[in-house]
């Protein structure tokens, strides 16, 4: 072994051996052992090594050692690009002190950067950048930074496997090759976590260039178990916390940045924990670094935001709460445990519930056998070559069709776009964007306004405020293409784990109010949620008909807990669903269908019945899915054989017919389509879609490439056609069967306790404390008609059924709104105007009305642009109690709707 | 009289003496606004007029009468409409009468029309029946008369047990209006028939909340109790106090 050390330092540059010595640098961890001697050749390749081994040096020490063997200074020599700027501050904050050492000048350059920072890389470009993939779009906008970039010879791409799955890789594959363009032939490296496919990977980075994999594999240092947790939130933490006392440094993550905050506040007692997740501020987040890595706090709660390789030195357990649902995400996050050289990562999922417990032994038995899903590429996006024909008609004025049919061609992602890039390019002509020219595109004034808007494929999107007029208080905030697409007066939708129903929409807020009943299909707009995939889901149902729980790693508590509910299901003769058995429940509010298919599968065959009951019956239909259940919202005299028959008259190659109609009515369809038509130049980041309905503008879409683009998009990333098919198969060939049945403890689990349905509290009594207590608590100013002399600012709670005037004795009094103060002190006046004679009139009513009514006028008069004549009207319905209330909102809501065109 | 119905304008013919076709709100040009608010879209005036000269050719009317919002820039004629108008007014003509009762939209359009196409503002009454944009008091002539008016673009939502079945499309509010609203009481009742947007990009008014709606004044002065709600085929879908509230509406 040392003499592969001193072998290994031999190779390396002098000025980088004597920095390795300086620093004690005397053990090498295997990656780096394999990665170095393969990496100082020159050639391509993806590195691949649980996280805290040492990959980053395994890349960066042959790229340092190339630098300083062939100086070279003009531009950038080298790229650094991480998915996040938190990971580029970290990157470079342990980059510093080599850069130093090295004599290498290194800086970052993200979106936080300075213009400072940014005008002194343009002028005096550094050796090495630290970057994101959209800084290095914006760079190619610029001439100066061009030409830096016309320098690159090394490209690392950190955390690849995270980019690869999502379009922001796709438009950095077409990037990389931008770079080739001024730069020529550069050495790529890859460093990923650990993926089902490490070859696809290496295309990805590299297209037909050849690649080499450097893997060191993280299952065989994993030492995972599954723990009930019981089903108390109390009896949860209680045990978390005797996870974290047994070790000196536990992470414990969660799938939800609320559940995050409930844990953390649960353990705020102790003082030795931290939160971590994406809504914290950026100081909060790095905080709670700093201090876990000094040792001042010996657990972090956090969510996927820990997941990517931040350094936060030494831990030694890793604790996953619920279910992680995917076998990649597991392995990734235990596998921060143990770190050091040899170690092992032991990590523990805490299961709460029947699917959890179950899903979670499935996900721990793949990790173990080293079976992390697959990555999947978007292949021929296009909307990313709309993007990237735009930036390449910007950077060069105009450029012929051939050359960006050979730019693509080199991307993996896109080297069999083949007619697909013309065609984008006339429609990106048709939205006036670009123009063309004997087979040249040229540039519009247009483009780069665009360019700039546009530099990224993640949504990046104003954000509309929710205020609930009934608490009057903001609740949140929704993306506009949510906005856009769903809501209209009227309709409703879930946020923060509630039930909405849309009033107004003002420019930048949604007014809204508590709905009461919640039906169709809600769109939630809730973080997605993590898809359980096919294959763990499918063995979820194997597990649930051979009940072999001793082939799995969970504790007795966990098996004693299963077997209780499948004994239960058999006590009340209920059909448990198996990957062999679909199970069709009548329930209340419609039908359950237990499929363990993912929530890919599920949601697929979920739309595709919807859509086919309401054509057969006339009547629409309400869908929820989670991975192992459907609920079918239906009216009642449709039940579970109604479905089953449908169900059972599926043709597999009909489902992907069947789904685009059924999809295209969506909301998540038009949202997507406002998304892929923003980044063809049709619609503006920064449009106003008022006064035009947004859903005939969208049909403007139909039979275009941008359609095609959005359906392919939804079946790529949020339908799994393919996995719904092989289910109409198994019921074809009879490998899978169905049964009906009454609703039972399984299929009602999603129902009542799931982990995607909210269900929403009680509302209508919810909405009427709310508003009595608003109402109770306003200011209000009484003032005297009759002698005018007198005024008391005081609470609606506080004024007397029969208020009196102090100073005359008369009962003449009105109730005012603080902000008609000022127009009562104007009556005082000898000569009153057209206006204040109006406004005495009005007083003078509200006074009579308090007369005649007492307090219930009062109340009704404090409602939010209630005057007399709707305070008349609330009275004259003669409600009282809650009904009364009701009838206070009903004018509140009247006011909301109206107001606008009082003006 | 029973008008009849062309739902792929939406359209409405009346027929007494003559046969007269009426659209409201066609927008022609409004292509160059959309690019100005972040949308660029090619003008779609050629589908919008095919879609015209197919039902004026289906109907064979005397007249084509457009209940204003011809055009759609406001306060001026933008290039596009510029170019286009000339084309639009030579195709309609060439086919039959055309008459415009000019709405808030078409300022600037006087110099492209004939001095008998262009109706006052308040409305004219052209064989028994009134027309008028709708955004303005009609005129006293039309009292007593059922009045075609424009400007509101009604849409119908339709619901069911599980939630909204039909959202948005293009319906006909027909209503009584309170005849001591304006001047004498007329011997016959007024009746507006709100004719919905040829446009078929506009965004839409829920007929149920055009009665009592500060929009325009005669919104303001409908009689809900005779109020009817038909969709764009001529479809009768209730009468407005009957129509199903949304079933998210607390009752």
């Amino acid at each position: 072994m040392t003499s592969a050390i001193d072998d290994l330092k031999d190779s390396l540059h002098p000025k980088l051996r004597e920095v390795l010595e300086k620093r004690g640098f005397d053990e090498f961890s295997e990656i780096q052992m394999r990665a170095v001697p393969t990496l100082i050749t020159g050639i391509n390749a993806i590195l691949i090594a649980p996280t805290g081994t040492g990959k980053t040096e395994s890349a960066l020490l042959p790229v340092f050692h190339q630098m300083l063997t062939k100086p070279c200074q003009n531009g950038f020599t080298a790229l650094y690009i991480t998915p996040l700027r938190s990971l580029n501050r970290d990157m470079m904050s342990r980059l510093e002190w080599w850069g130093a050492e090295l004599g290498l000048r290194i800086s970052v350059r993200h979106g936080d950067t300075t213009q400072n920072d940014r005008r002194k890389q343009a002028t005096n470009p550094p050796d090495l950048l630290i970057t994101t993939p959209e800084s290095l779009q914006a760079m190619f906008m610029g001439k100066v930074l061009r030409k830096h970039l016309a320098g690159v010879r090394y490209v690392i791409v950190d955390e690849i496997h995270e980019l690869a799955g999502g379009k922001r890789g796709t438009q950095l594959t077409v990037a990389l090759e931008r770079i080739a363009e001024l730069a020529g032939e550069f050495q790529r490296i890859g460093i990923s976590a650990t993926v089902g496919n490490p070859e696809l990977i290496g295309k990805f980075l590299c297209g037909k260039r050849p690649c080499t994999i450097v893997q060191v594999p993280v299952a065989k240092t994993l030492d995972l178990s599954v723990k009930f947790a019981g089903e108390s939130f109390h009896g949860q933490t209680k045990l978390i916390e005797k996870c974290i006392d047994s070790h000196a440094s536990t992470l414990v993550f969660t799938n939800t940045r609320s559940v995050a905050e409930a844990i953390g506040h649960a353990l705020l007692p102790r003082g030795d924990t931290d939160v971590h997740h994406g809504s914290l501020s950026r100081e909060v987040r790095v905080d709670a670094e700093d201090n876990f890595r000094a040792g001042k706090t010996r657990a972090m709660i956090c969510t996927s935001s820990m997941e990517l390789g931040i350094d936060i030195g030494q831990i030694d357990h890793v604790i996953q709460f619920n279910s992680p649902r995917e076998v990649a995400r597991l392995m990734q996050r235990t596998g921060r445990a143990g770190h050091q050289i040899h170690a092992t990562s032991k990590g523990m999922i805490l299961a709460t519930g029947f699917d959890d417990i179950l899903e979670s032994m499935v996900i721990v038995n793949k990790a173990m056998a080293n079976q992390p899903e697959n990555t999947r590429p978007h292949m021929n996006a296009a909307d990313v070559i709309a993007n990237q024909i735009a930036a390449l008609a910007v950077e060069r004025g105009q450029i012929a069709i051939k050359k960006i049919e050979e730019i693509f061609s080199r991307s993996y992602c896109f080297h069999d776009a083949g007619p697909l890039i013309r065609e984008v390019i006339a429609e990106m002509e048709r939205h006036y964007l670009i123009r063309t020219e004997d087979d040249m595109v040229i540039t519009k004034n247009r483009a780069r306004k665009y360019l700039s808007l546009n530099l990224s494929m993640i949504a990046d999107e104003k954000k509309s405020i929710i205020f609930d007029v009934v608490a009057r208080k903001p609740v949140g905030t929704l993306d506009e293409s949510f906005v856009i697409s769903w809501i209209s007066s009227g309709a409703v939708f879930v946020a923060r784990g509630q039930v909405w129903r849309v009033l107004d929409i003002d420019e930048d807020r949604i007014m809204v109010e508590p709905a009461k009943n919640a039906k169709g299909e809600l769109p939630s707009w809730e973080g997605e949620q993590i898809p359980v995939p096919f294959s763990v889901a499918m063995e979820v149902g194997r597990l649930r008909r051979l009940q072999n729980f001793e082939e799995y790693r969970a504790d007795e508590k966990s098996v004693i807990f299963a077997e209780k509910i499948l004994s239960d299901m058999k006590k009340n003769r209920s059909i448990t669903a198996t990957d062999q058995l679909i199970v069709l429940e009548d329930a209340d509010e419609g039908v359950v269908i237990n499929l363990c298919g993912g929530h890919k599968v599920n949601e697929t065959i979920g739309r595709v019945l919807s859509i086919l009951l309401s054509a057969r019956y006339g009547t629409s239909v309400g869908i929820e899915t989670n991975a192992y259940r459907i609920l079918l919202r239906l009216p009642k005299f449709l039940r579970a054989p109604d479905v089953e028959e449908v169900l059972l008259s599926l043709e597999p190659e009909h489902i992907e017919g069947i789904l685009t109609l059924a999809l295209k009515k969506t909301a998540l369809y038009k949202w997507k389509l406002v998304q892929i038509a923003k980044k063809f130049g049709a619609i503006d980041a920064d449009a106003d879609y008022e006064k035009i309905s947004m859903n005939r503008l969208l049909e403007l879409f139909d039979k275009t490439v941008i359609e095609r683009e959005a359906f392919r998009e939804l079946f790529f990333s949020s339908m799994d056609v393919e996995g719904a098919r092989e289910v109409v198969t198994l019921l074809k060939t009879r490998r899978m069967g169905t049964k009906t049945s009454r609703l039972s403890i399984i299929g009602a689990e999603g129902l009542f306790t799931g982990r995607d349905i909210v269900v929403p509290p009680g509302e209508d009594q919810a909405i009427i404390e709310s508003v009595k207590h608003r109402i109770d608590d306003q200011d209000v100013i009484l003032a005297c008609m009759h002698c005018k002399n007198w005024k008391s600012r005081t609470k609606v709670g506080r004024v007397p059924d029969q208020p009196q005037c102090p100073v005359c004795g008369a009962r003449l009094v009105a109730v005012l709104k603080p902000y008609e103060e000022q127009a009562f002190t104007a009556l005082k006046k000898k000569k009153l105007s057209t206006e204040e004679k109006e406004a005495e009139t009005r007083m003078m009513r509200n006074a009579n009305m308090v007369l005649s009514s007492g307090k219930k006028a009062i109340i009704a008069l404090a409602g939010r642009g209630v005057g007399p004549e709707s305070a008349a009207r609330i009275l004259n319905t003669f409600a009282t109690g809650d009904n009364f209330y009701r009838e206070i909102l009903k004018a509140e809501r009247n006011f909301v709707q109206t107001h606008r065109f009082w003006g | 009289m029973q008008p009849e119905f062309y739902a792929d304008g939406p359209a409405v013919l009346i027929e007494r003496q003559e046969r007269t076709l009426v659209i409201a709100d066609p927008h022609f040009g409004v292509e160059a606004d959309l690019h100005r608010h972040g949308l660029h879209f090619q003008s779609a005036t050629d589908a919008r007029m095919s879609r015209l000269l197919t039902i004026i050719e289906q109907s064979d009317p005397d007249y084509l009468i457009v209940l204003g919002d011809l055009k759609h820039m406001i306060p001026y004629v933008t290039y596009q409409e510029r170019i286009e108008m000339p084309e639009i007014l030579r195709k309609i003509r060439k086919e039959t009468n055309f008459r415009l009762a000019p709405g808030n939209h078409d300022t600037g359009l006087e110099h492209y029309l004939g001095k008998d196409e262009l109706l006052p503002m308040n409305g004219a009454l052209i064989d028994g029946t009134g027309y008028f944009h709708g955004h303005t008091i009609p005129a006293q002539e039309l009292m007593g008369h059922l009045i075609l008016c424009g400007h509101h673009h009604p849409v119908v939502n339709i619901y069911d047990d599980v939630g909204c079945s039909l959202r948005g499309t293009p319906g006909y509010l027909l209503a009584e209006i309170d005849p001591s609203a304006w001047g004498p009481v007329p011997a016959n009742p007024t009746r507006i028939l709100f004719v919905p947007a040829f446009y078929e990009l506009a965004g839409g008014m829920d007929v149920r909340l055009i009665p009592g709606n500060n929009i325009s004044p005669v919104a303001n002065a409908i009689q809900n109790e005779t109020a009817e709600v038909f969709l764009k085929d001529g479809t009768y879908v209730a009468p407005f106090t009957e129509l199903r509230p949304d079933p998210m509406e607390r009752t």
